[in-house]
């Protein structure tokens, strides 16, 4: 595993769009975070001019709530894009510059070099993890007045909530990037199958003349939302009737695992089938 | 002679096309055996499957003497094609990451770069590099750790006379220090400039193989004349091993089906009371066999 992952480590070390795009993320990632009260607070007002008792403003960022508000944003389809398209670039890269054949040539079997990948996912996500983890504690302790240890881990596991999405979602843009070998292919469909084909299959599936159960929530993507659907802001729940989560659900976290499982077959079995 | 490479009637179908059929080959410890071929007989697909990037329809092939694992794969220097590396890392982090996979120290790199000219421009990136920097950067990563074997798919092609020598002369050089090479190359003065053996495919069938030297001591025709024309065309008819005939020349060419020598021949006329004013021996070169070989298989 070692070895696997100091050979990752040099293809990405001086690669320049692999920087460039993990900037960019963490751009948006800390703009999403910072601004979303903000944003939410302005929604508040320009609403309140429209009822008889106005709603109070919404305070996002103290324990425990801050574990699950900023893992929602930083879930949200526009940031997670991200991570998943560098993970289609840096594996059809290896196909478009046939850096994948010449590993297999020297003496990587192509299983090793399917789980190289897979342990650099593992290595970005525990990365991720922690540094959403380590954000997210010092934003509640400078958000909070009264601090106990029960308030401060109170929703903590919503990180691993986090956790599962990150992981996840780059194993999506992973069998993006095995089955379609082709860079400009693999990420086109990809961002069409989020932002397109799902949202309007989602409505479609959700309509009840379709289907008398709901199975919506079952599309791959939109597993993944859920396993943190909504954040933590009472006012949502009297406004818009909906159900708050107090923690991730077990089934929630297992539905992208599962359709993760199912990715990583598929991948280990066509490169067993289709030569390089 | 210790086996490095068998290969035993392996196939390999692409849709319609027949790319390898039945082919076997045996390649022992320091020959340099050359794959000599047309474009599209097979070379490519050959090497291809014999270092696992795809897979065969049927057929079997052993490394020294083992079913193949990654572990033999390591012990083989490789240049298949055209040079893979990462465009954006430069030619030391490309050769870092080969000797990474086969389990090699970083030691030996400055050589390779050094044997293969490239080690002023160790630092650029991969991209930055001319063909023929890019052609030399692949070998260098396949003479890394001095494999035991050395496969080569068309090392020339593309390079400048210069480039072509300096290359052969490397091959050369490692093939002296026992390393055993195996090189496909559809040109013939190459195969017949470096190779020890020589297998010759078409349309994936192996149509010879054999010691590049038998291969061109070949002799089938002998040119001869004498004063007394009808006489002599009258007796060679008569030797055991004659062929055909051609009197169209200045000389009359003779055709024999098996070896014969001069001594011989001479000895055969003058048995025969004709005396010759001319004898010749004609080596069939590789390259007219290879071109026979080729047309009888049409």
């Amino acid at each position: 595993m070692i070895k696997l992952l100091k050979i990752e480590f040099k293809k990405i070390r001086t690669y320049k769009i692999f920087w460039i795009l993990a900037g960019l993320y963490f751009v948006f990632l800390a703009a999403g975070i910072a601004m979303a009260e903000f944003i939410l607070n302005n929604m508040v007002d320009s609403m309140n001019k429209h009822l008889p008792i106005p709603v109070p403003h919404v305070n996002i960022y103290f324990f425990p709530d801050v574990w699950q508000n900023i893992t929602f944003f930083a879930s949200i389809r526009y940031i997670l894009i991200f991570p998943a398209i560098i993970m289609i670039i840096l594996i059809s890269n290896e196909f478009t510059f046939k850096t994948v054949r010449q590993n297999v040539i020297n003496g990587l079997s192509k299983a090793e070099f399917i789980l190289s990948k897979l342990y650099i996912i593992l290595m970005i996500s525990v990365i991720l993890t922690i540094f959403l983890s380590i954000g997210a504690f010092i934003i509640g302790i400078s958000h909070t007045s009264e601090l106990s240890t029960k308030l401060i881990f109170e929703k903590a596991p919503f990180i691993l909530g986090f956790f599962i999405t990150i992981l996840t979602l780059q194993i999506y843009g992973f069998f993006f990037g095995f089955i379609f070998r082709n860079t400009g292919l693999a990420i086109a469909l990809f961002t069409l199958y989020t932002f397109i084909a799902e949202p309007v299959l989602y409505y479609f599936l959700k309509s009840p003349i379709v289907f008398k159960n709901d199975i919506s929530t079952y599309l791959p993507i939109n597993a993944i939302l859920r396993v943190n659907e909504y954040p933590a802001i009472p006012v949502l729940k009297k406004l818009m009737g909906l159900n708050l989560q107090e923690s991730i659900t077990f089934g929630s976290c297992m539905l992208p695992l599962f359709y993760s499982a199912i990715m990583i077959g598929l991948v280990f079995w066509t490169m067993k089938k289709k030569d390089l | 002679m210790e086996s490095v490479l068998s290969i035993n009637r392996i196939s390999k179908q692409y849709g319609k096309i027949q790319a390898v059929k039945e082919l076997s080959l045996e390649v022992t410890k320091g020959q340099i055996f050359g794959i000599l071929g047309p474009n599209g007989s097979g070379k490519t697909t050959t090497l291809s499957i014999i270092l696992d990037l795809i897979k065969d329809d049927g057929g079997d092939y052993q490394w020294f003497g083992e079913p193949p694992t990654k572990e033999s794969r390591k012990r083989i220097g490789s240049v298949i094609e055209s040079p893979n590396f990462f465009p954006y890392l430069n030619a030391e982090m490309n050769l870092q990451i080969v000797a990474d996979i086969k389990d090699l120290g970083y030691e030996d790199i400055d050589r390779v770069l050094r044997l293969t000219g490239l080690e002023e421009r160790k630092k650029s990136k991969f991209r930055t590099y001319s063909f023929g920097m890019k052609q030399r950067l692949a070998i260098a990563s396949a003479l890394l750790g001095n494999p035991e074997v050395l496969i080569l798919d068309e090392p020339t092609n593309g390079l400048d006379p210069q480039g072509i020598a300096h290359i052969r002369n490397l091959i050369l050089t490692v093939a002296s220090n026992g390393t055993t090479i195996i090189m496909a190359s559809h040109l013939l003065d190459e195969v017949q400039k470096i190779c020890t053996h020589v297998a010759v495919l078409s349309k994936g069938k192996k149509l010879f193989d054999g010691k590049v030297s038998e291969v061109l001591s070949i002799s089938d025709s002998f040119d001869f004349d004498s004063v007394e024309r009808e006489e002599l065309i009258r007796v060679i008819r008569t030797h055991p091993s004659f062929q055909s005939l051609d009197s169209s020349k200045e000389t009359i060419q003779v055709y024999f089906n098996k070896e014969v020598n001069p001594g011989e021949i001479n000895a055969f006329f003058f048995a025969n009371g004709v005396t010759l004013t001319h004898l010749s021996e004609r080596k069939r070169s590789l390259e007219q066999h290879f071109l026979e070989l080729l047309q009888n298989n049409q």
